[in-house]
């Protein structure tokens, strides 16, 4: 039961709360023009490793480059080509946001749920792995994993995904427990606030979630062509990962750090009265 | 949902979770009735239509609804859904917490379960269940009364009671299996003991397991109540107060 001890991650954004996001220090210079102004993503490979992106899907707009998927074979994972579509409609969603603000990067679609639920945490890191050895740029990580037993995993994954300059941008959990890799430190870890605009986005200076980005009530792109609506930080992720895919395909070879001290400074946080961070 | 309601809900969920611990003391499937406590706080919390459990279970690989509560709740429970299958599935799978509104007017929605449920929602959130092994089930919440979606406090607040179910379903898991154990020693070492002996004997070590009601998470949900019932003002000077402690602990723990 220790577990309830740890913070709500949401909280900081539910009302953006000033208390906590408020910032007096911040990099000056930067702004949001210099950023990704004129920026479309174009060049920017970006990995969706979820459900399975469905390629015809009209919110999609034919921007599906690659479709693989991990296969548990006696518990060993490989990644072979894709041809289903979207098992739940969740990746389709997570594609259409990234797209909503990136038009023109290339999506790679990385299916690691499947119907085998036995390896799942297991076709996870495999389906994280071939990303990074593809190098894609950006990948968008709306799901977790709670395995104790895959914490070093995940770990050096991460690490590794980072040396190589592969952006990771991970959905925090709203549930009480920790869960990988959203509790790295150099993954963009990420949760919801409410406010409807995808340009909208906060930088929170308490750890471990860093960034807040509309997750609250999105129109989304869902299975067999259609649409909904949804809530959950599943599809808060996605926003900062069309930023950075913007930011990147503008200023070509910036590491995560720099990617994120650049977000950092271009967020709409409050300005803080004098004392405060 | 406004702050009078949510501080009514909240006592009722304090009642309720008395209610489960003096529940948890009386014989019968303990983990049923734990779950069940919990889904009609759920439902009360939220005013919603239904608030349902799906625990997964193997041979074959199902979600498993075991408990449900709420004028529409009642179709849900015995039905059993394949893991990858509509929103509970993703859930599960993904361990997202995840929210839908909107959900009737898209034709798409896996409408099969609902509908064999008796009811097709229009809004519906669901979060995952976890234990140290990783996720064991679903928590639903179907249609708010006041509202046609889920807020971020909503989100939060259920992934709370997901975090209380998951307790107790180790906890009832624990006692479960102890009073198996006990059973078959018992059952070797007295094979003179009557049945009636040795569930005596079973109730008598097994009791005292648990001590809900002094449980974190009650204490966080008094703790809750507590601070909703404070004014903006006096919640900002809690924040600086808490700021001020924080400093103070960071510099002895450096000195430390």
């Amino acid at each position: 039961m220790t577990d309830l001890d740890l913070p709500a991650w949401s909280e900081p954004f539910v009302d953006v709360d000033p208390l906590r996001l408020a910032r007096r220090m911040r990099i000056r210079g930067l702004n949001r023009a210099w950023a990704w102004g004129g920026s479309t993503g174009a060049g920017v490979r970006v990995g969706i490793i979820d459900s399975g992106l469905e390629s015809s899907h009209p919110a999609l707009r034919g921007r599906v480059t690659e479709k693989v998927a991990v296969e548990m074979v006696d518990g060993d994972p490989h990644v072979v080509p894709d041809e289903l579509g979207d098992l739940f409609g969740h990746a389709t969603a997570c594609g259409g946001i990234i797209l909503g603000l990136a038009p023109d990067v290339e999506l790679v679609s990385i299916r690691v749920l499947g119907a085998d639920l036995r390896g799942k945490g297991t076709a996870f890191a495999a389906g994280l792995e071939w990303a990074i050895e593809q190098r894609l740029d950006v990948v968008n990580l709306s799901l977790s994993s709670k395995s104790e037993a895959l914490f070093p995993v995940f770990h050096g994954l991460v690490d590794e995904a980072y040396f190589h300059n592969v952006v990771l941008v991970s959905a925090a959990n709203n549930v009480p427990a920790p869960s990988y890799p959203s509790l790295f430190s150099s993954v963009f870890s990420v949760a919801a606030h409410a406010q409807p605009d995808p340009l909208r986005f906060y930088y929170n200076p308490n750890p471990p979630v860093e960034f807040g980005a509309w997750g609250v009530d999105v129109p989304i792109a869902w299975k067999d062509g259609g649409n909904t609506v949804a809530t959950g930080n599943s599809f808060a992720a996605p926003h900062i990962a069309g930023l950075a895919a913007l930011i990147l395909a503008k200023h070509r070879g910036l590491t995560p750090f720099e990617l994120k001290a650049i977000l950092a400074a271009v967020a709409d946080n409050p300005r803080a009265s004098k004392g405060r961070r | 949902m406004p702050e009078a309601e949510l501080d009514a809900a909240l006592a009722a969920l304090i009642a309720a979770a008395r209610r489960a611990a003096a529940a948890k003391q009386i014989q019968g499937d303990v983990e049923q009735r734990l779950l069940q406590s919990i889904v009609d706080a759920t439902t009360s919390l939220f005013d919603a239509e239904a608030s349902s459990i799906a625990l997964f279970e193997r041979d074959p690989d199902r979600l498993e609804y075991r408990v449900a509560a709420g004028a529409q709740g009642a179709g849900a429970i015995g039905l059993s859904v394949k893991p990858s299958q509509g929103i509970a599935g993703y859930v599960f799978s993904t361990g997202q917490a995840l929210a839908l509104s909107d959900v009737a007017h898209d034709p798409r929605f896996d409408r099969s379960v609902a509908e064999r449920t008796g009811y097709v929602p229009r809004s519906i959130a669901a979060v995952p269940l976890f234990d140290e092994q990783g996720t064991v089930g679903v928590l639903q919440v179907l249609d708010k009364r006041d509202s046609a979606s889920f807020s971020l406090r909503d989100m939060e607040l259920l992934g709370v009671f997901a975090a209380q179910a998951t307790a107790a379903i180790s906890a009832a898991r624990v006692q479960r299996d102890t009073g198996r154990l006990l059973h078959e020693v018992l059952g070797q070492i007295g094979p003179d003991l009557t049945a009636p002996q040795v569930e005596e004997l079973v109730a008598a070590a097994t009791r005292g397991l648990d001590a809900d009601s002094e449980s974190p998470f009650w204490q966080l949900v008094d703790s809750v109540s507590r601070l909703r019932a404070m004014s903006d003002r006096e919640l900002t000077l809690v924040g600086e107060i808490l700021d001020v402690v924080a400093k103070h602990a960071e510099r002895t723990t450096r000195r430390a």
